[in-house]
């Protein structure tokens, strides 16, 4: 192995257990917050025990929640506001990949390069909810 | 009981009880938490089976992410090997989800109790492979999938390339394909995939199946996200307990008979994947 495999190992490492730990507190804040009641909840946990039996489609149907990235506009909610804790974890991978992106251009690794690029663009189309959005 | 009778905030409790227990025997037994996550919660709790997938997403995710780091400083997680793997692995469970939030209910907890209960035969099954000598085939080569790390409890520097590769991306795109429809985290199948098929060393198998996971799901999870199916009442106190759960079963893997907590984690499988068939098939909802 060599040392410039070892230095983007210890890269990704690195970005990985920042952005991870990071996800992590953010998150538990954010339910403290939510579970707390310290924010006014989009769909109260008192109501929830009504939709979460139901099939997704009909619970937003129901529940009046936005689409796709709607919610952003609604981070003033408690539990909007753990959405966005839970993507920011879900953001954790792209944010790595695209920290060692750069680093395997310089060192024109161009097959890693070009799989970590592809990669950022199957999870930034997953994100974007292009294909996955409900017809 | 009836379950509507009790108050909303008895669920996310008991939710991150369980998710600490798994968390613990998923890693005495040597298993993927995610697998014991969705038929046990989708069995056990009122939830629908869309948010318990869109949870088990996170949930194995969660767990990955925390073991990720120690497990690449220590050369048990290869990055050359992970990144084409990950990305036909992360396209399959990108297909595999949209497929899964469009199949009916019934029809998925029949085909998840199948599944579980094949799966808790294949662990049953599952020897890992002795450490081999391969030589590297065509695809292999290129994509340098290969690497070294010193093994502590053998003392010594070890060599490692695989084989079969080819059959191991058809391998990963399946898995993927499966883990997104029904939301798990799929350790179960990396793990052999890689050691027995690809024939990488069985410690870089199990460190490279942690960081896959942490790819493959981010794709599937956005679906869920997407579609709304990641309920922060239910993914919250799951990730917790899984994180807390897990930290606490390294601690006792020195200490604990770990046969005795796989062979109990396989009759909990067997058990769960039979409620999910039966709630499936109607038979006992």
């Amino acid at each position: 192995m060599t040392a410039d495999e070892r230095a983007l190992r210890e890269l990704y490492a690195r970005w990985l257990d920042r952005a991870g730990k990071a996800g992590f507190a953010l998150c538990l804040c954010a339910f403290i917050v939510y579970a707390g009641g310290l924010l006014p909840s989009y769909v109260p946990p008192a109501e929830l025990p009504r939709y979460w039996g139901l099939p997704v489609s009909r619970f937003v149907e129901l529940s009046h929640l936005p689409h796709g990235w709607g919610w952003v506009r609604l981070l003033g909610y408690g539990d909007v506001l753990n959405l966005g804790a839970i993507a920011l974890l879900a953001l954790v991978t792209p944010v790595c990949y695209a920290r060692v992106l750069p680093r395997l251009f310089a060192e024109r690794d161009w097959l890693q390069a070009a799989l970590a690029a592809a990669q950022l663009l199957v999870l930034a189309v997953a994100a974007s909810g292009l294909l996955a959005a409900p017809g | 009981m009836d379950a509507a009778a009790l108050p909303w905030w008895i669920w996310p409790i008991a939710l991150f009880a369980v998710s600490f227990a798994i968390g613990i025997v998923a890693v005495l037994a040597g298993v993927g938490g995610g697998v014991l996550f969705v038929p046990i919660v989708g069995g056990l709790f009122p939830f629908h089976l869309d948010f318990v997938r869109g949870a088990g997403l996170m949930f194995a995710l969660a767990g990955t992410l925390a073991a990720g780091p120690p497990l690449l400083r220590a050369g048990m997680a290869s990055l050359r090997l992970v990144m084409p793997l990950a990305l036909v692995g992360s396209i399959g469970s990108f297909a595999g989800a949209l497929v899964g939030l469009s199949l009916r209910a019934e029809l998925l907890q029949t085909l998840l109790g199948l599944l579980i209960v094949g799966i808790a035969i294949l662990i049953w099954r599952t020897r890992a492979a002795d450490r081999a000598e391969v030589e590297a085939d065509a695809l292999g080569a290129f994509l340098r999938l290969e690497g070294e790390f010193v093994d502590p409890a053998a003392g010594m520097k070890i060599d490692w390339r695989t084989h079969r590769t080819l059959l191991g991306l058809a391998a990963f795109a399946a898995i993927g394909f499966v883990g997104g429809i029904f939301g798990l985290g799929a350790g179960f199948a990396n793990v052999p995939a890689l050691n027995l098929l690809m024939s990488a060393p069985l410690k870089v198998a199990v460190g490279s199946s942690g960081l896959l996971i942490s790819v493959i799901n981010s794709s599937a999870a956005w679906v869920y996200f997407e579609r709304g199916a990641l309920l922060p009442l239910i993914v919250v106190p799951a990730i917790l307990g899984v994180m807390l759960g897990s930290r606490l079963g390294a601690r006792l893997l020195g200490s604990t008979p770990a046969p005795v907590v796989r062979r109990l984690v396989i009759v909990v499988m067997l058990l769960a994947g039979l409620r999910a068939l039966s709630r499936g098939l109607g038979v006992w909802a």
